[in-house]
C-alpha cells in the first residue's frame, strides 16, 4: 500500500473521480447526446423524406407530361376528325348547291319553253286571225259574188272549224 | 505606387520580427540553467529563470469538502465538466435543424465519434456504445487540452501544505484514469452481462465441464470422468485467464494514460525550465497530439473490448 500511496492513489479523490465522471456522462447524455443523436436522426430522416418526395415529384411530373402528351395527341387526332368531317360537310353542300343549281336551271328552261310555246301560240293564233281575215278578203274578192251571203257564212265556219281541228292537234 | 510602399514595408516587419524571436530565444536561453554553465552568469534579471520543477505524483490537497479532501486535478476535473457541459447546454438549448455555427461544430464532434463507434461495433450496437466512447473521449481529451491552455499551471494557492499548484490536469493524478478505466471496465462488463446474460460470467467461471466430469466420475464412468475433469480444469484455467486479462486491462489503461500524460506535463515543465522562452513551443502541439491520441485510444480500446464482450462466444465454441 505504501507504494500505491507514493504513486498518489487515494481512496477519496478516486471516488470523487468516480463520481466525477459519472456525473460528466449523465449531463452530456442529458445535454449532448440524447438532444444531438435527436436532432441528427431528425435531420437524416427530413433528408430522406424529402428525397423521397423529390422523387415523387419527378414521377409526378415524367406521368403528368406524359398525360400532357397523350392528350395532345388525342385532340390532334379529334381535330383532323373534324377537318376531315367539315370537308366532307363541304362537299355536300356543294354538290347540293350544285344540284340546286341545274334544277333550277331546269325549271327556268322549262318555264322558258312554256313562254315561248304561249307566244308562239299566240302568235299562232294572231296569225290564223290574220289568215282567216285575209282568206275571207282575199276569197270574197275572188269568187265576189259567185258565193252568196249564206255560202259565205258556212265557208267561214268550216275554215274555223279547220282551223280549230288544227290547233288542237 | 502605395502598393509597392506597402510591400516594401513589409520586409523590415519580417525581420524584425525574426530579430526579436531570435533575441527572445537566446535571452532565454542565455537565463536558463544550460545558457548559465555555458556563458555563465552574465547579469540577467533573476526574474527570467524559471524555477527546477519538483514534481510531485500525488495531488495536492486544495481543501476540504465534508471531510473529503479536495486535490487539484478534481478541480481540474470539474474545470473541465463545467466546460463540456456548459458548451453543451449552450448548444442543445436550442438545436435547430438547420445547424448554427457552435451547434454544427458539436454535431462533427459528436458525429464522427458516433460514426467512429458504428463502424466498429455495428450500426445497433455503436448507437449503444456511443454514449460511453465518447464522454471517455472528451473527458480524456479536453483534460489534456484544458491544461494545455495558458494560466493552467500557473495559478497558485496558500493552502496548509504549502504553496500549491490550484489546477493540475486531471490525468497526472492516477486517480482519474483509474477512475475513467474502472467505469470503462464496469460499462464492458455492464453490456457483456445486459447481451449475452449469464453465458457472460460463464466466460470466467466455466465450471460446467468440470462438474459433468465430476458426475461421470461419480457413476464410474472412469475415462469420461477423467476426460471431463481434465477439459474442465482446462477451461477452469482459460476463465481465470480471461479474468485475470479483464483486470490487467484496467491496470493498462490507467498507467498508459496516468503516464502519457504526467510524463507530457514533465516534459513541457522541464523545457520551460532549460529555455524559459520558446523553446517549449513545439512540445506544446506535441501534446496537443498526445492528448488526442490517448482519447482515441482510450475512447477506440473500450469501444473494441464492448464489441468483443456483446459478441456470443457460443458460436465460436460450436464452429471449434
Amino acid at each position: 500500500m505504501e507504494g500505491l500511496a507514493s504513486l498518489g492513489i487515494s481512496l477519496p479523490t478516486l471516488l470523487a473521480q468516480l463520481v466525477n465522471f459519472v456525473l460528466l456522462f449523465a449531463l452530456l447524455y442529458l445535454f449532448a447526446y440524447k438532444p444531438i443523436m435527436k436532432m441528427l436522426d431528425e435531420r437524416s430522416r427530413k433528408v430522406k423524406e424529402s428525397l423521397e418526395q423529390t422523387e415523387y415529384i419527378k414521377e409526378q411530373a415524367a406521368h403528368a407530361e406524359e398525360e400532357a402528351k397523350r392528350r395532345i395527341e388525342a385532340a390532334s387526332k379529334e381535330g383532323q376528325e373534324v377537318i376531315a368531317r367539315a370537308v366532307r360537310t363541304g362537299e355536300e353542300v356543294r354538290q347540293q348547291s350544285q344540284q340546286e343549281a341545274r334544277q333550277e336551271a331546269e325549271s327556268l328552261i322549262i318555264r322558258a319553253r312554256l313562254e315561248i310555246q304561249r307566244e308562239r301560240d299566240e302568235a299562232i293564233d294572231e296569225l290564223r286571225q290574220e289568215v282567216a281575215d285575209l282568206t275571207i278578203l282575199a276569197a270574197g274578192k275572188v269568187i265576189d259574188r259567185s258565193l252568196d251571203k249564206e255560202a259565205h257564212r258556212q265557208l267561214i265556219d268550216k275554215t274555223l272549224e279547220e282551223s280549230t281541228t288544227l290547233r288542237k292537234s | 505606387m502605395p502598393k509597392k510602399g506597402r510591400s516594401g514595408s513589409k520586409k523590415p516587419f519580417i525581420i524584425l520580427g525574426i530579430l526579436v524571436i531570435l533575441a527572445l530565444f537566446l535571452v532565454g536561453f542565455a537565463s536558463g540553467p544550460l545558457g548559465q554553465k555555458i556563458f555563465g552568469d552574465i547579469g540577467l534579471p533573476g526574474w527570467l529563470s524559471v524555477p527546477q520543477p519538483r514534481p510531485e505524483l500525488p495531488a495536492e490537497v486544495i481543501f476540504h469538502l465534508f471531510g473529503l479532501p479536495i486535490t487539484n486535478s478534481v478541480i481540474a476535473t470539474w474545470l473541465t465538466i463545467i466546460v463540456l457541459v456548459g458548451f453543451s447546454y449552450a448548444v442543445s438549448r436550442r438545436v435547430r435543424l438547420i445547424p448554427r455555427r457552435w451547434q454544427a461544430l458539436l454535431e462533427f464532434i459528436l458525429g464522427a465519434l458516433l460514426d467512429f463507434c458504428q463502424r466498429v461495433a455495428g450500426e445497433h450496437n455503436g448507437r449503444r456504445f456511443f454514449p460511453m466512447v465518447a464522454t471517455i473521449f472528451l473527458f480524456v481529451a479536453f483534460n489534456a487540452w484544458l491544461s494545455l491552455l495558458p494560466g493552467f499551471g500557473s495559478i497558485l494557492v496558500d493552502t496548509h501544505e504549502g504553496e500549491v499548484h490550484l489546477l493540475r490536469a486531471a490525468n497526472t493524478d492516477i486517480n482519474t484514469p483509474l477512475a475513467v478505466a474502472l467505469m470503462s471496465f464496469l460499462s464492458v462488463a455492464f453490456f457483456g452481462f445486459r447481451s449475452l446474460g449469464p453465458a457472460y460470467i460463464k466466460k470466467f467461471v466455466n465450471i460446467g465441464q468440470f462438474l459433468s466430469g465430476l458426475r461421470h466420475l461419480s457413476r464410474g464412468r472412469l475415462g469420461a470422468g477423467l476426460n471431463g475433469l481434465f477439459l474442465g480444469v482446462i477451461n477452469l484455467f482459460i476463465g481465470l485467464v480471461e479474468a485475470l486479462s479483464e483486470l490487467v486491462r484496467i491496470v493498462s489503461f490507467t498507467l498508459r494514460l496516468f503516464g502519457n500524460m504526467t510524463a507530457g506535463e514533465i516534459l513541457l515543465l522541464m523545457a520551460t525550465f532549460l529555455v524559459p522562452f520558446l523553446f517549449a513551443l513545439p512540445f506544446y502541439w506535441l501534446e496537443l497530439l498526445v492528448g488526442f491520441v490517448q482519447a482515441l485510444i482510450f475512447g477506440g480500446l473500450t469501444l473494441i473490448f464492448l464489441t468483443v464482450a456483446v459478441t456470443s462466444h457460443e458460436h465460436e465454441e460450436e464452429a471449434a
